[in-house]
């Protein structure tokens, strides 16, 4: 799963989930790709869900790519705590996913099966995508 | 490639007000520059630009007022998620002159079975006349076997056109693929590391423990609420 190896502050604010992607949103290594189109958290569990649907529906012969890290801390008080006594302690990892972003990338597959490996990897992740290819993409 | 004519009107109000004022008239704001030239601000048929763009290096003849300009388009920003073109930076060309441009790489054929085809470069630059531009460059990967490794040098260009990349640059690399054995086990221990189960039963397997996790601290909440 993917987790930082070191951070320099242990626990953050959450982060801001206005706006729409700056960068990566377009194809850069794949033929295909999975594009958010709303914001949201991601959790490096989520993320390795979609990876492991993606890869099982494709078996041999194609290549995956991850573009979004979830290099975030989120905290979570303890249950049935009451308020106060400082922030909780880190529960979750997440990538900060605007709309526009591509988060996955695939190649090396023809495009019914490939759409067929991103809709199985959307289900796994937490907001509305969709499937975007290099050949619709294009102007 | 035959070049598109557009109609364009010359802007004499800038900023994002007029831009959105434009865009809302099915008009795209763009400019044209080059040549060291003044660049010259115009508006042009959003339809119209977004059909000539539907090839990336389209050649357009700009008509403003009375004159007449030959253009590429050198960036073109769209709307990340609808796709529709916000404006376009358009280079001013001369008919016979090089550019440079980024030309699509098309990979062809089945290479070797089991082997996997990487490609480094999903365009390769070139430099060619303004008025004859390639549209793709092709590549026939046809029977490769795995650890062959195609270089910019190895690439049959289009006539007229001239590498831009360094000739030791790799393009496409043709390598093993995993086996479906190798496969498995990587996926097997990824789930068991994570912590998800196999199978479709577990469509929402990713989702259960932040699912649960916040049932908790509702009922949490709930509970300190009714001990005060």
């Amino acid at each position: 799963m993917l987790i930082p190896r070191r951070v320099k502050h242990r626990k953050q604010h959450h982060p801001t989930r206005r706006g729409a992607a700056k960068g990566g949103t377009e194809l850069a290594f794949g033929d295909f790709g999975i594009q958010a189109v709303e914001a949201h958290y991601v959790t490096n569990r989520q993320i390795e869900s979609a990876r492991i649907a993606m890869t099982r529906h494709i078996k041999r012969g194609g290549k995956v790519w991850i573009n979004i890290y979830p290099d975030r801390p989120l905290t979570k008080k303890p249950a049935e705590t009451r308020m106060g006594s400082g922030k909780g302690s880190p529960e979750w990892w997440i990538a900060n996913v605007k709309p526009g972003r591509i988060m996955f990338e695939l190649s090396g597959v023809t495009e019914p099966v490939a759409r067929e490996a991103m809709r199985r990897a959307i289900h796994k992740l937490p907001m509305k995508c969709k499937f975007v290819s290099r050949e619709g993409s294009e102007f | 490639m035959s070049e598109t004519t557009i109609q364009a009107e010359t802007r004499t109000e800038f900023g994002k007000g007029a831009a959105r004022r434009i865009r809302r008239a099915d008009r795209v704001p763009a400019v044209l520059y080059g040549h060291g030239t003044d660049p010259v601000h115009v508006s042009l048929p959003g339809h119209a630009l977004m059909l000539a763009l539907k090839n990336s290096n389209a050649l357009l003849s700009i008509e403003v007022g009375s004159d007449q300009h030959l253009a590429l388009p050198r960036q073109v920003q769209r709307d990340p998620i609808k796709g529709f073109i916000e404006h376009a930076d358009l280079l001013l060309v001369r008919k016979g002159e090089k550019v440079s441009v980024e030309v699509p790489l098309h990979v062809t054929g089945e290479p070797a079975p089991g082997t996997l085809v990487v490609t480094e470069y999903n365009e390769i630059t070139v430099e060619a006349e303004a008025t004859n531009i390639p549209e793709s460059v092709e590549l026939s990967v046809e029977g490769l076997e795995a650890g062959t490794q195609i270089l910019a040098s190895e690439l049959t260009l289009p006539a007229g056109s001239t590498l831009e990349l360094d000739a030791d640059t790799l393009v496409v690399n043709i390598t093993l693929a995993p086996t479906a054995e190798e496969i498995d086990a990587e996926l097997s221990e990824a789930e068991e590391e994570a912590g998800i189960e196999k199978d479709e039963a577990t469509e929402t397997s990713g989702d259960d423990a932040p699912a649960t996790a916040e049932a908790n601290a509702e009922a949490g909440e709930g509970d300190s609420s009714d001990d005060e």
